[in-house]
């Protein structure tokens, strides 16, 4: 049984449009609809923090605006400049992505320190940490999410979407495990439809950022029309990040990371085999 | 009035008395318009004993309260009675059609009595003439629509046959805006069957919209839904239906010399992907729509609208053939001469399994392209060959003792998705209303492209209530009349917000699915008056003895027993699939 109101999901929905192609068009669209449907946030690159605000003004809808992004691999100064800039210009949020490097090449300091300058120069906005979950191992994971936490993070956030792969349960468990339940996680990428982001609040997603937010919606709407659809027994290869690791896109420790891990699989027996 | 135009004619073409219809606001409260509308003046005007082809037969045409308005909004649906399976049958076709015909005055048309030669309506300002066409007869689908356009003021737009339909081919197409079809059930065999060559429309008059800021919101909304789903945003634009041959071949449910086997060697070469890069003039939308899943293609004879994942199929892996210019072709010519291209293939991939048995003496081989054009041809002046071919598979095989080599569903042929791929498909394809179609309930939708929500496409828990709803749904937006498409990228409140700004109706969704339920229940009773029950919600047998042997659905069958049940149970209907009187009750009927 899934107890959720489409009200309640709206308002855990950061409503995203990041395309690097998308114009004002676009965004007046998204704002429009996250006035219509009572989105928690819409989440647009820092060039359209101004012109969202000034759309969403007197709606509650925040603007929610991303920060080094998608690499995360610019200088502290330059993402802490991006912050203010984005705050001065009615970003009531700041989505900003972890220096990945540092954090694999465990210099800590660097990477607390970083999100501490992003979180001072967004004052009073609040800043969640995306670490891009792809590209770490379930351990960087936790160490990215208690130096957010340090770092004076509000939440903590699992992906670009421009990555390798995109939310998973496993990491938001994971995610929320570590951080206890005052803070939030943010899970985003590759979230399209309403049981895909049923399966990531039931493990502990207390924010979605998506782009399908009104598909999402209806999707809710339709459940109650036929929920054993919904509410059928899945198979957790099909939402793992091993099942998704590519050499391709993963640096090549990360991948075989992910494939060692099915060997500890507890659901080896059962599900990891392969399926006609 | 808001979204409708208020006027429903019927004309008699015998006696040629035109009177309205009368439609009160409860009616189009409860049926909307389209397919719900068609089929309920359908069973007021038609008995279960009406003959498709006697004069008494109502044919109708019905747009929507949305169409003319939003996205995708040029469509309209035709009901009668079908001469392929003998059910209640509505198809519908894109194109301008179902717009013009609301701005020439009308909501819809009901159509009875037999004119005693050709003759076209030409429809403007709210009045119809009957027009003669005896000069038209005999002219295929584009000779027709030139020549009546030419008869006509600038922007007329044309429904018509050709002439499968004036042959009474059981599969003929009404062809609309050069090569949009309504062409599943032989919807286009009725039309001559009343000596009616085509349909004309034109005209100025607007819809008026209850909620223009809305409307304005709702149809910026619309584009941004449309845009972020990737298969309406992205798939169906670049590579247009034929995206789906690699994809299903993928699947190994890409029906293949008669449902024989789930792979086809030669796919690739027949794919989306190849149509673009060997054919593809320019991409083509049908009135207000952003998708333009459309393909105008050139052979180096000819040039023409198509083919679409459908076609390629039947024209292709049914019949073993990988020439994906004697598809095209053969696709054109099914336009001109006004065939369902279904119907056709699948007819002809049932033909050569039975001269491969022995059971027809005809030789015909699989793979063999260079008598397609013939069989299509022959098909439609029924001569030859194309006589025996003009039956549809299920009279054919019948009649040569093998009834079990046709693939189709109350007569009507399976489309190109094995069942034993997707289970909930199987269900949809054995309890359509209208027989083997896809587009009853697309469960393809959530049991392969994962909306709008991802099932495994094996299992069979769960797919009686999503088929149903899916079902549902299929009669709603079929109502309204919008394109099916939608359907992958929205689901029922878009729907319901779009009513409401253009009618000023505030429906709600659950009164919406109750609709979309009470057109399917309508339908299913007049098929049980038919005759149709539970023996004839079923598949070929094939599909439940004979295991795939390749790709990855092999070694899979239908399950349908383990869902039936459960569908009828679902639906409010007893174990015979007959609607229990409390169902009736409740849906008002």
């Amino acid at each position: 049984m899934i107890d959720l109101d489409k009200e309640t999901l709206a308002k855990m929905i950061d409503h995203t449009e990041l395309s690097a192609h998308s114009g004002e068009k676009k965004i007046a669209n998204l704002c429009s609809e996250a006035r219509s449907f009572g989105f928690y946030t819409v989440c647009i690159n820092g060039a359209y923090a101004r012109f969202a605000a000034e759309k969403l003004q007197g709606s509650g809808v925040l603007v929610c605006s991303v920060v080094g992004f998608p690499l995360g691999a610019g200088t502290s100064t330059a993402k802490a400049f991006e912050a203010r800039e984005a705050v001065g210009n009615g970003a009531a949020e700041i989505d900003m992505v972890v220096n990945v490097g540092a954090l694999r090449d465990k210099r800590l300091d660097l990477v607390r320190d970083d999100i501490a300058g992003v979180v001072e120069a967004s004052r009073p906005a609040l800043v969640k940490v995306i670490l891009e979950t792809c590209f770490l191992t379930d351990e960087e994971i936790v160490r990215g999410c208690e130096l957010s936490v340090e770092a004076g993070a509000k939440f903590v956030k699992t992906s670009t979407g421009f990555g390798a792969f995109g939310a998973f349960p496993d990491h938001v468990r994971l995610m929320r495990r570590t951080v206890g339940p005052d803070i939030g996680v943010k899970a985003s990428g590759g979230i399209r439809n309403f049981k895909d982001a049923w399966r990531l609040i039931r493990a502990g997603a207390s924010r979605l950022g998506v782009s399908s937010s009104v598909a999402i919606l209806e999707g809710l709407s339709l459940y109650k029309f036929a929920p054993a659809a919904w509410l059928e027994e899945e198979i957790p290869c099909h939402f793992c990040p091993s099942r998704f690791a590519s050499l391709d896109k993963q640096p090549k420790a990360v991948y075989a990371y992910y494939k060692k891990k099915c060997l500890t699989c507890p659901h080896l027996e059962k599900f990891n085999k392969f399926y006609e | 009035m808001n979204g409708w135009m208020g006027k429903i004619t019927k004309i008699d073409l015998g006696s040629l008395e035109q009177e309205t219809v009368a439609i009160d606001d409860e009616m189009r409260r409860r049926y909307l318009g389209g397919r719900g509308l068609g089929v309920k003046l359908y069973t007021d005007l038609c008995s279960a004993k009406t003959d498709p082809f006697a004069p008494d037969n109502a044919l109708i045409f019905m747009t929507g309260p949305l169409t003319g308005t939003v996205m995708t909004s040029g469509r309209y649906a035709v009901v009668s009675r079908s001469p392929l399976t003998g059910t209640i049958c509505d198809s519908s076709s894109g194109g301008s059609f179902g717009a013009v015909l609301k701005s020439a005055g009308l909501d819809g048309l009901v159509i009875q009595g037999r004119a005693d030669h050709p003759v076209y309506l030409y429809i403007h300002d709210g009045g119809i003439e009957v027009r003669d066409a005896a000069g038209l007869w005999g002219l295929n689908t584009q000779q027709t629509q030139k020549a009546i356009q030419e008869q006509t003021p600038a922007k007329t737009s044309v429904a018509c046959i050709g002439p499968a339909g004036e042959n009474r081919v059981a599969f003929a197409a009404i062809m609309n805006d050069k090569d949009r079809a309504a062409g599943r059930g032989g919807m286009g065999a009725v039309m001559g069957a009343k000596n009616l060559k085509a349909i004309a429309a034109s005209g100025s008059q607007a819809v008026t919209i209850a909620d223009p800021e809305g409307y304005k919101a709702m149809n910026a909304r619309l584009e941004r839904i449309i845009d972020k789903n990737p298969v309406t945003g992205k798939a169906l634009q670049v590579l247009g239906t034929s995206v789906l041959v690699n994809i299903i071949n993928a699947h190994g449910m890409f029906p293949t010399e008669n449902f024989r086997r789930g792979m086809f060697n030669d796919a690739e070469g027949t794919s989306g992907e190849k149509i673009a890069e060997s054919l593809l003039q320019r991409q083509s939308a049908c009135y207000k729509c952003p998708i333009g899943c459309g393909r105008t293609t050139r052979t180096k004879n000819k040039h023409g609208e198509g083919p679409e994942y459908e076609t390629v199929w039947a024209f292709g892996a049914q019949l073993g053939v990988s020439d994906l210019t004697a598809i095209t072709e053969a696709n054109y010519a099914c336009n001109e001469l006004g065939l369902d291209t279904i119907t056709m293939g699948s007819t002809i991939g049932c033909a050569m399994e039975l001269s491969e048995t022995g059971a027809w003496k005809e030789k015909l081989d699989w793979g063999d392209a260079s008598k397609l054009l013939a069989f299509v041809e022959d098909t439609a002046y029924r001569r030859g060959i194309g006589a025996e071919l003009a039956l549809g598979s299920k009279r054919l095989a019948e009649k040569y003792g093998r009834p079990e080599l046709a693939m189709q569903v109350k007569g009507m042929e399976i489309p190109a998705y094995d069942p034993r791929g997707v289970q909930g498909m199987a269900l949809s394809y054995a309890t359509s209303n209208r027989g083997g179609c896809h587009m009853r309930a697309y469960m393809i939708s959530p049991e392969i492209l994962g909306h709008p929500v991802f099932l495994d496409r094996f299992s069979t828990v769960g797919k009686a209530e999503i088929v149903a709803l899916f079902q549902d749904i299929s009669a709603l937006v079929d109502s309204t009349v919008l394109c099916r498409f939608l359907q992958i990228a929205m689901g029922i409140s878009t729907f319901t917000e779009m009513l409401r700004t253009v009618t000023g109706l505030d429906f709600s969704d659950e009164e919406l699915l109750k609709i979309g339920r009470r057109i399917y229940t309508l339908e299913r009773v007049f098929n049980n008056r038919a005759g149709f029950s539970r023996g004839d919600d079923t598949l070929p047998p094939r599909f439940f003895n004979e295991e795939l042997q390749t790709g990855s659905s092999r070694h899979r069958l239908v399950r349908l027993e383990e869902m039936l049940d459960d569908y009828y149970s679902v639906r409010g209907w007893d174990k015979e699939g007959v609607p229990l009187p409390r169902t009736l009750a409740e849906l008002g009927l």
